[in-house]
């Protein structure tokens, strides 16, 4: 089972001038799901293209299962790779791409024609194997490219953001057959997306890219409960964690000229940047003064947008409040829902 | 229907036609004549109704003026023209369209630049090159000569060809273990043999159909069908009849390939007018 373990070593990677990567450490476990997860340009696209192989680095090292490959061709690797493109190829027919990989290595075709079978079989296409890529749906064309990543059975597979192409529900069928294929398979996945709904239901970990830099690794549950810098806090939740300007004295927190009470308690009055989940902040009599901008409201779920001074707040309820749009209200929250960031820093306090 | 659009298809209908029978007429004036004997080309009025005869061709087949030596000469340079170009052009263009290196834009212009040149100024250098090398009136002279003109013309075509190939496709084989050769192979060569068969095709018309430095460089051992052509204008005569009949036969080639490389020809032409759709 320890087939498929991945390590970064203080990877840099630059451009010319500009660096991409920060000198970038991950450790991936054995059969894990892993997904790299940030705003474009952050740096988790060269991230995955450094692991198969496409791209060199400027500094650092990749070992696989404790092997340093960091100059190995990207065929020697022994990993497989989703584009987002899907890159099949064109000219040949179904059954031929599946097999392409088999037969670069000089399986026997009786094998190769199994192999292509049992893969087909696994992403449901067993059917349309005799036709080309361009006969097919987009949904077909993605479950052809996993069955040509799946079928030689590599320690690791790379997907970068393999379902952006897809509708919104189909994208969300997929994301699940995805997570089952890859359990069943009990492979390593490294998943690219900046799709944080996909990062936290896919993935068993999570590594926060933002500027060419990890910001925090983790389960998605540790990455959305304990955001480790002000930046994934403002990247993770749909809609994401409401950040004021804020000073802290003692237990007390004073934003614009209003108080309001947090469980940390600091020695030293210090400048912070508060961060609330939308799904924290209540309507009540005391608070924040406010003022209802815009309810949203999506049936099992209500958004609701307040201004409070220049800052745009939201909150996020199982049903519309009880406001009309435009009336001044009171924002609260628990004291132990508040996140506090150090405000130079943005580091967690 | 409705008229508007009757009369619409009507005019194309002429307008096309007309604009056919003007490139037809020579051509059937031509293979007409092919038939006629000497003097009923220069009966005049034109005789429409003639006596049809294979004299002409029996003549520039079998007999003393016989271009049949001069078909193949055209044929022998046409064809080392044409896959020596390929052969070079192929790799050349692929590195162009493909991969990043210094200056890339500076030898893509240059390739261009040496077709702007007018290929009169050109004749004179190239026969007191050929003629110190010894290599006038030979094949090795005259074909290097052709690649001259067919190199960059064929590198300029395939370029655009390599550059609709996407690079991931490319990634995506050398990730299942393709490595260079075997990716340019199997995945990126399907992909542009459109263009791989239009550009062999223009290539080679083009030196068949040469005439020019054929006939300045070339000599009584390699004398292409053109030249040989040329010959039945003399000062006495002009053979116009046998002309035709050489003519017929030297176009029976470019006849051919352009009916069986029809498809290929408007296809690998239109290519990149809409994205991704013209090379399945």
């Amino acid at each position: 089972m320890s087939k498929g373990s991945v390590r970064l070593e203080g990877i840099v990677k630059r451009h010319g001038a500009t660096t991409v990567l920060h000198g970038v450490d991950l450790a991936i476990e054995p059969g894990e799901f892993f997904v790299l997860l940030g705003p474009s340009g952050s740096g988790k696209t060269t991230t995955l293209r450094i692991l198969a192989g496409l791209e060199a680095v400027s500094e650092g090292r990749v070992l696989m299962d404790g092997v340093d490959v960091t100059l190995e061709e990207p065929g020697e690797r022994d990993v497989a790779m989703v584009f987002q493109s899907y890159a099949l190829y064109p000219h040949m027919t179904v059954a031929q791409n599946i097999g392409f990989p088999l037969k670069m290595i000089g399986t026997a075709a009786a094998e190769i024609r199994q192999a292509v079978a049992d893969a087909a079989a696994k992403v449901d296409i067993g059917h349309l194997l005799a036709r080309t890529p361009g006969q097919l749906s987009g949904g077909q064309q993605q479950r052809v490219a996993l069955a040509r990543a799946i079928v030689r059975q590599p320690r690791l597979f790379l997907l970068d953001e393999p379902l952006s192409n897809l509708d919104a529900k189909l994208r969300v069928e997929t994301r699940l057959e995805l997570h089952a294929l890859q359990r069943s398979l009990g492979a390593t996945a490294v998943y690219v997306t900046h799709d944080q709904e996909e990062a936290m239901t896919l993935a068993d970990r999570i590594a926060v890219f933002m500027d060419g830099r990890i910001a925090q690794v983790g389960t998605p549950r540790e990455v959305f409960a304990q955001p480790r810098t002000v930046d994934v806090a403002g990247f993770i939740g749909t809609p994401p964690m409401n950040l004021l300007p804020a000073r802290w004295e003692a237990a007390t927190l004073t934003i614009g000229t209003d108080r309001l009470a947090v469980a940390a308690r600091t020695e030293a009055p210090r400048d912070v940047t508060v961060g609330v989940r939308p799904g924290d902040v209540r309507i009540g009599a005391t608070g924040l003064a406010a003022r209802v901008e815009r309810i949203e409201d999506l049936g099992d779920t209500a958004i609701t947008s307040f201004t409070a001074g220049n800052r745009l707040i939201k909150q996020k309820a199982d049903r519309a409040p009880d406001v009309r749009e435009g009336e001044s209200v009171r924002l609260s929250f628990a004291a132990e829902a508040a996140h506090l960031f150090d405000r130079a820093t943005g580091a967690r306090l | 229907m409705d008229r508007h659009k009757y009369w619409r298809r009507l005019v194309l209908a002429v307008v096309a036609g007309v604009g056919v029978a003007v490139w037809v007429f020579p051509v059937l004036w031509a293979l007409a004549t092919s038939f006629k004997t000497e003097r009923d080309v220069l009966a005049y009025p034109p005789v429409w109704l003639f006596e049809p005869t294979l004299a002409n061709y029996r003549e520039v087949l079998v007999g003393s003026s016989s271009i049949v030596p001069n078909l193949w000469s055209s044929l022998v340079v046409a064809t080392l023209t044409t896959v020596l170009t390929m052969l070079i052009a192929l790799p050349a263009a692929y590195a162009l369209g493909r991969l990043r290196y210094p200056a890339k834009r500076a030898s893509g212009f240059y390739v261009l630049g040496t077709q702007m040149l007018p290929p009169m100024g050109l004749i004179i250098p190239y026969y007191l090159v050929l003629q110190k090398m010894g290599a006038l009136d030979t094949y090795a002279g005259l074909t290097v000569i052709y690649l001259t003109f067919a190199l960059p013309f064929a590198i300029w075509l395939m370029v655009s060809y390599f550059e609709d190939v996407p690079f991931e496709m490319e990634e995506a084989a050398l990730l299942d273990r393709a490595g260079r050769l075997r990716t340019l192979w199997y995945v990126i060569l399907p992909q542009v043999r459109g263009g791989i068969a239009v550009t062999t095709i223009f290539v080679f018309l083009n030196a068949w159909n040469e005439f020019m430095f054929a006939v300045v460089l070339g000599g009584n051992r390699v004398r292409t069908v053109t030249v040989a052509m040329f010959n039945f204008i003399s000062v006495e005569q002009t053979q116009w009849a046998k002309v035709a009949a050489g003519a017929m036969l030297a176009m029976l080639p470019v006849i051919l390939i352009g009916f069986f490389a029809q498809r290929h020809i408007v296809k690998g032409l239109t290519v990149g007018a809409v994205k991704g759709g013209g090379r399945r």
